[in-house]
């Protein structure tokens, strides 16, 4: 390549600008974070850049602000309870219909996916409606359901795309060795599409978690979310909490990709993806 | 890095899922119960102030407990919408214009003085402005909010605005057609004050025209907060409660003046919904109590709506009696309020 030089042979100019660019882009990306993390320490009672002082006292704001500690517990329990049921109602549908070439499967799973090209706001204005006309109305049980329709593509488009990729040789062996179809999925199944699985779990959790417009319709005093009680708080107040609350959620987010890097491995994932 | 086992995945599965299912089981049970009834609040100080001013006696009184639900009024309009019959919510909070759809579409009760004898010392035109079908609780003017360090002789009416940002005198920060009230406190409110009204809103948008290079625009109070800190914009169209609320954060740069011609009268309402729980009418009634208004008023800086309310010396200087203010006919906004939006987005576009 001619344009690519080595020690000696002058500027790689081409290097110089890709390079550059991969760091304005960087900075681009990461600049609004940063300014909230800074802000998130200011010593100041309201939103200001720079910051005149520093100081923690926005962090002990949001454990002592007792809606944000129970919106908290809730959206957890919301992003894990959707995640699980994504992953029990989205694998067995993905195994199903992920090798099948019949034109109603491609539909089914058209279907089930669905619920990505949708706008959430209108999903959860319509399940509010459609729920409450089924008695469920405003309840967790009502959060969870929506949720779990929002965070059910992540699951099924993660795990079939896995699966289907897979050589069906092995699971043949398999059953010709012997196994019942429980132990050829529990032996071999299973262990191949894991990455798809985790992978599909971490999008819905994330996208669960930080959910607002389904969460929006659902509030009440026992299940609103984190971001529907940062919303509201927003709207009427104006210290930095709500910096402080982002940067904890931050930490958390990366904690939890550091974990999951540490038992897993993010790079399974992502070739899952 | 440590390779997870297929019994480790599924058993950390297994043990999450009955974990979250023994950890969520008391909120599959329903949240109603006789003696308990579910109240609404906007987030943060309000929701403080909602809990101290009316929760705690409304509780002390009834021995009841309230619920507070934190959100907004068109979650809550359309909880109610979803579930007329039984709804999740015994009392709404809400802006003037929901609730007068909430009240057109017979989804909320009549309030009357047996029901909530405090009802007596709220102004009648504050309860007939939603047709009888609530009241209002509270109140801001949307006037002209400036930076006291950079603004030494500030505008005092909107025609005087008008004309020193078309100067570019100031650069004015105003709200852009994203936020829910900007049809009232600006378009209306600035009509009104230059000689047109609900039907010739042509003044407004004249004004715009000629102040266009010297406007931004914020899209919620935040935004606004950002531009005058940052030097953005000098001064701009925003609330007086908002502004007492940042002065008393520490931002002492900031004042606020009611424009000559009035602000606009920016209320909040409180309805209850037909079949909500009817511990809601005693809630309510310390909702409109004058004592418990007092302290409502000096946690969150806005005028509120009982007549004994005797405001502090703090508070006095900055509360514009809702008489000096211009009261806006919601309902005739609401009808034209679409064309509003459309003509906005063509002729301003942000």
């Amino acid at each position: 390549m001619a344009s690519r030089g080595v020690a000696g042979r002058g500027i790689d100019w081409v290097n110089v600008v890709l390079g550059a660019f991969v760091v304005l882009f960087f900075i681009f990306m990461l600049a609004p974070i940063l300014v909230v993390v800074v802000v998130s320490f200011t010593s100041a009672g309201y939103v200001t850049f720079p910051v005149p002082g520093w100081s923690l006292k926005w962090f002990g704001h949001i454990f002592a602000y007792q809606p944000f500690v129970d919106a908290l517990i809730v959206s957890i329990e919301v992003a894990i309870g959707a995640t699980v049921l994504s992953c029990l109602l989205g694998v067995p549908a993905c195994l199903y219909l992920a090798r099948s070439r019949a034109a109603w499967a491609s539909a089914v799973m058209t279907f089930l996916l669905s619920p990505l090209s949708m706008p959430m706001i209108v999903i959860g204005f319509a399940s509010l409606f459609f729920l409450s006309w089924l008695g469920i109305g405003v309840s967790f049980n009502a959060l969870l359901i929506t949720h779990t329709i929002v965070c059910l593509p992540y699951v099924i488009r993660t795990s079939a795309g896995v699966y289907a990729g897979l050589p069906p040789a092995y699971e043949e062996a398999a059953a010709i060795l012997g196994a019942n179809p429980l132990k050829v999925f529990w032996h071999v199944t299973l262990p191949l599409i894991r990455p798809g699985i985790m992978a599909g779990s971490l999008f819905s959790f994330l996208t669960s978690f930080d959910n607002l417009p389904i969460s929006y319709f659902f509030g009440s005093a026992r299940t609103n979310t984190l971001p529907v009680v940062m919303l509201s708080y927003m709207e009427n107040q104006f210290d930095p909490s709500i910096a402080a609350l982002s940067t904890l959620q931050l930490v958390m987010a990366v904690a939890a990709l550091i974990v999951v890097d540490r038992i897993y491995g993010i790079d399974k994932m992502t070739v899952a993806a | 890095m440590t390779i997870m086992k297929r019994r480790t995945f599924l058993g950390a599965g297994a043990a999450l899922g009955a974990g979250l299912m023994t950890g969520t089981l008391p909120r599959f049970a329903s949240a109603k119960a006789g003696n308990e009834i579910t109240v609404t609040a906007f987030g943060g100080v309000w929701e403080t102030a909602v809990r101290q001013c009316f929760c705690d006696p409304f509780e002390a009184k009834t021995k009841a407990k309230a619920n507070i639900a934190l959100g907004g009024p068109p979650q809550w309009l359309a909880q109610v919408q979803a579930s007329p019959n039984d709804p999740p919510i015994d009392m709404l909070i809400m802006t003037p214009d929901l609730a007068l759809i909430a009240a057109n579409a017979g989804l909320v009760d009549d309030f009357t003085v047996d029901k909530l004898p405090n009802l007596a010392k709220i102004p009648k035109e504050l309860t007939d402005s939603v047709k009888g079908k609530g009241t209002l609780l509270d109140y801001g003017v949307g006037g002209i909010t400036f930076n006291k360090s950079k603004v030494k002789n500030p505008p005092k009416s909107f025609a005087e605005f008008v004309d020193r940002v078309s100067k570019g005198e100031f650069v004015a920060s105003v709200p852009s057609i994203a936020y829910a009230v900007t049809p009232i406190m600006l378009i209306w409110a600035m009509a009104k004050a230059l000689g047109g009204g609900v039907n010739d809103v042509d003044p407004f948008f004249k004004a715009m025209a000629k102040m266009k290079k010297n406007l931004v625009f914020w899209g919620g109070p935040n935004d606004f907060f950002n531009h005058l800190s940052s030097g953005e914009a000098e001064l701009g169209i925003y609330f007086d409660g908002r502004t007492w609320n940042h002065f008393d954060s520490g931002a002492t740069w900031i004042d606020f003046i009611n424009p000559s011609e009035g602000g606009s009268l920016n209320g909040v309402a409180i309805q209850k919904p037909k079949n909500a729980n009817p511990l809601a009418w005693p809630y309510l009634n310390e909702m409109l109590d004058a004592k418990n208004q007092e302290k409502f008023a000096e946690i969150l800086s806005y005028g509120v709506t009982n007549v004994d309310v005797v405001y502090s010396e703090k508070l006095k200087p900055r509360i514009t009696p809702w008489q000096k203010t211009v009261f806006p006919p919601y309902e005739e906004i609401a009808k034209v309020r679409n064309d509003w939006v459309d003509r906005w987005n063509r002729e301003i576009g942000r």
